[in-house]
């Protein structure tokens, strides 16, 4: 069971889910389809500035 | 350790002297056991001994926490972080390509690599980058080196970034070129990820895991409508030839460098990412499970240089052509990137950084057991090019057949057959034939030839997926970086929000890498010949970059004393390399020498398609030689200061950001 938390964690870490839900709680507000584009936009834009790998 | 590998050599000798025939659980569990020991012993003697790991220092995920990119966050996490973020197609295609030289070299090469050179790399870069709060690898270069050091880090990466999307871009035009189904499937990909963009922005914002569910559901029935487009009416609109497909993606990036990323990349990144975790998870399920016999020899009769799949002896051409999956510059771009502001305990670096690339260095072992898990008439069949082996089936059967690999026609066209390709002769690239050992070891568990022709679509779907989120994320990223170069000189061309320097960097950049790929598809020798070497070349050239500035570090922290373990590493790399690169360029062997096949050409009939065979090669000399002075640059640079501070004539004070006490109270 501990593993699959472990493993879904990783996941949701993949997905940049754990990032948002930090994003929402560092800056105190609810989720909605504005606060998501925001963020999303933000962390696509760093994301996508550094070389992926071979 | 002397014991047990003296003990697996007189195993393995008494094996070959008999004839067995050699299991794939023999190199997996070499390479676990490897593994293990060095982790457990190497690893932690490099952490404990020259790092001086912490548990009580605070690392930057926690001084600087901001919620964006510095969080301190668990291992585990961080550890698959870096682990997808690591691994690319590099792992799974050089080990196809080195299978040539037998199963033997190319594995050792993999696990000896990885353990002393690739592991060690992203490990001392990731801690470097975490002493001194996440910086890039061109900060370090530039902080520890100098600033020559830090400018030639920077062109070194971009034009690497050229030949690496030429070469991935490649490995694709020749799995689809003339597949229908193939075709259909990847284009099919293209609305699927916009859908999955339109589904995260607007329909079901924040939900990318159910996002992704549902596009690898839509993915997976394209791979069915693949299969049915290919035996309809339709069929002939996705039969294309290679010339079409690159140019498709050339098209392709441009465009997916200048649309919203939100829209077809980061979309298609989340799905390529999953599948390639879940993939290569169910191949080590495979191959356990499977078990294939590896049909290949130890060491095959091309190890004299004259491979079929690109030319030139094991030393250094194996080196080269395996680089992600034993030791790969890339690596220390990720682990100088977001990584270190996620590890919230310094001890938490050795699994991160040394762990993830053992595993890496374990989806190349996979790799390598899919390939030679083939028959090796098979291998060759769809790896040597038609230039070498002959246009017609008969010509190519024959000519690999006299090698002592035999293969037949009617083998060979069954097993299109069964695959749904018209042909599998002379698919160059890797791609191809690493889809048909991975189909073969998933139909053996379960559903045999029937599901055959499903498994080998799904692994090219799967390639190709990836290798096109590497090439429009990494046309954007080589956009970025030639515009902060040009914004040097002009400033609007530096802003990356005014649309004629977007539309201008992004042409610029697609052209180059875009250059060089049709280049590739018109190469008599299948472009693989020439392009992975010099791909290879570069990728190592930019981890002698990384170990010399790991190798700084070391210095300034303790003096010569550890100086061994970058140092022997990056020794070996710059033998390897700069012999590689010498022979490329001067080998009088016109297969091998750009110069020397460029004085073939030009000593027959001069036609326009000659004369642009003849500009190529010297360009291709003239790229490699640009890379060995670049990196020659860095290196002599290096050599000066660490001079200097032996001498006790330069500055050896350790650019560490002060020790911090951590205040963490969570279990990490």
């Amino acid at each position: 069971m501990k593993l699959l938390r472990l493993l879904w964690s990783v996941l949701r870490e993949i997905g940049d889910q754990n990032a948002y839900d930090r994003h929402l709680s560092a800056h105190g507000t609810a989720h909605s389809a504005a606060e998501w584009r925001k963020f999303s936009d933000e962390r696509f834009h760093a994301k996508y500035q550094r070389a992926k790998c071979c | 350790m002397l014991i047990a590998a003296a003990a697996a050599i007189c195993l393995g000798a008494i094996a070959s002297s008999r004839g067995e025939r050699i299991n794939s659980i023999w190199l997996v569990l070499a390479a676990a056991c490897s593994y293990l020991i060095a982790y457990r012993f190497y690893g932690s003697f490099i952490a404990a001994k020259v790092m001086a790991l912490s548990e009580t220092r605070a690392t930057p995920a926690e001084r600087l926490e901001n919620g964006h990119d510095y969080v301190p966050t668990n291992k585990w996490i961080v550890f698959g972080h870096h682990f997808a973020a690591i691994a690319g197609p590099g792992p799974l295609v050089g080990p196809v390509l080195a299978a040539q030289f037998g199963y033997l070299p190319g594995t050792l090469w993999i696990i000896a690599g990885a353990v002393i050179g690739g592991a060690v790399q992203d490990f001392v870069i990731l801690f470097a980058s975490m002493r001194r709060d996440g910086k890039s690898l061109g900060q370090m270069a530039r902080e520890e080196i100098g600033r020559v050091g830090g400018f030639v880090a920077l062109v070194t990466v971009l034009l690497i970034m050229i030949i690496l999307l030429a070469v991935v871009a490649l490995v694709v035009v020749n799995a689809l070129a003339g597949s229908p189904w193939g075709t259909f499937t990847i284009a099919a990909t293209m609305p699927v990820a916009i859908l999955m963009g339109l589904y995260l922005r607007y329909w079901r914002p924040g939900k990318v895991l159910e996002c992704s569910a549902v596009g690898f559901a839509l993915v997976l029935g394209s791979v069915f409508g693949g299969q049915w487009v290919a035996g309809s009416s339709y069929a002939p609109w996705f039969t294309v030839s290679a010339m079409t497909v690159a140019v498709a993606i050339i098209v392709y990036g441009f465009l997916a460098s200048a649309l919203p990323v939100w829209l077809l990349l980061a979309p298609r990144d989340y799905l390529s990412t999953f599948v390639k975790l879940g993939v290569i998870a169910m191949l080590a399920i495979g191959i356990l499970a499977v078990r294939p016999t590896l049909e290949m020899p130890a060491i095959s009769r091309f190890a004299d240089g004259n491979g079929p799949v690109f030319a030139g002896k094991i030393f250094p051409f194996c080196f080269i052509t395996i680089a992600c999956g034993a030791i790969s510059g890339f690596h220390s771009l990720i682990s100088s990137g977001t990584t270190p502001k996620m590890i919230a305990r310094e001890t938490h670096a050795l699994p991160v950084g040394y762990g993830s690339m053992l595993l890496e260095s374990f989806v190349a072992i996979m790799a390598m057991i899919a390939s030679c898990a083939l028959q090796p008439g098979i291998y060759f069949a769809v790896n040597s090019p038609a230039g070498l082996v002959g246009k017609t089936a008969q010509a190519a059967v024959t000519t690999i057949s006299n090698w002592g690999f035999p293969v037949t026609a009617d083998q060979m066209q069954a097993l299109a057959k069964s695959v749904g390709e018209v042909t599998l002769f002379s698919r160059t690239g890797g791609a191809p034939s690493l889809a048909l050992g991975m189909a073969h070891i998933f139909s053996r568990g379960g559903g045999g030839d029937a599901v055959l022709g499903f498994w080998y679509h799904f692994a090219i779907m799967f390639e190709a997926l990836f290798i096109l989120t590497i090439i429009d994320a990494g046309t954007r990223v080589g956009r970025f970086m030639l515009q902060d170069l040009l914004g040097h000189f002009s400033k609007p061309l530096g802003r990356t929000s005014w649309m004629p320097g977007v539309i201008g960097s992004s042409a610029v950049i697609v052209a180059a890498w875009g250059f060089f790929l049709v280049q590739g598809v018109r190469d008599p020798l299948g472009g693989i010949n020439s392009l992975w070497p010099l791909f290879g070349i570069a990728n190592q050239l930019l981890a002698l970059i990384a170990l010399a500035v790991a190798t700084t570090v070391i210095l300034k922290m303790h003096g010569p004393r550890y100086l061994w373990i970058t140092c022997v590493p990056m020794v070996w790399l710059v033998v390897v390399t700069f012999t590689a690169a010498w022979q490329k360029i001067f080998s009088p062997l016109p297969r091998i020498g750009f110069l020397a096949q460029a004085d073939v050409l030009q000593k027959g009939p001069i036609t326009p398609q000659v004369q642009t065979l003849i500009f190529n090669n010297q360009l291709d000399a003239f790229v490699c030689g640009a890379f060995m002075v670049l990196v020659a640059i860095v290196l002599a640079d290096s050599l000066r200061l660490w001079y200097g501070i032996l001498r006790g004539t330069a500055d050896r004070r350790v650019r560490e950001t002060p020790f911090v006490m951590s205040q963490l109270r969570e279990e990490f």
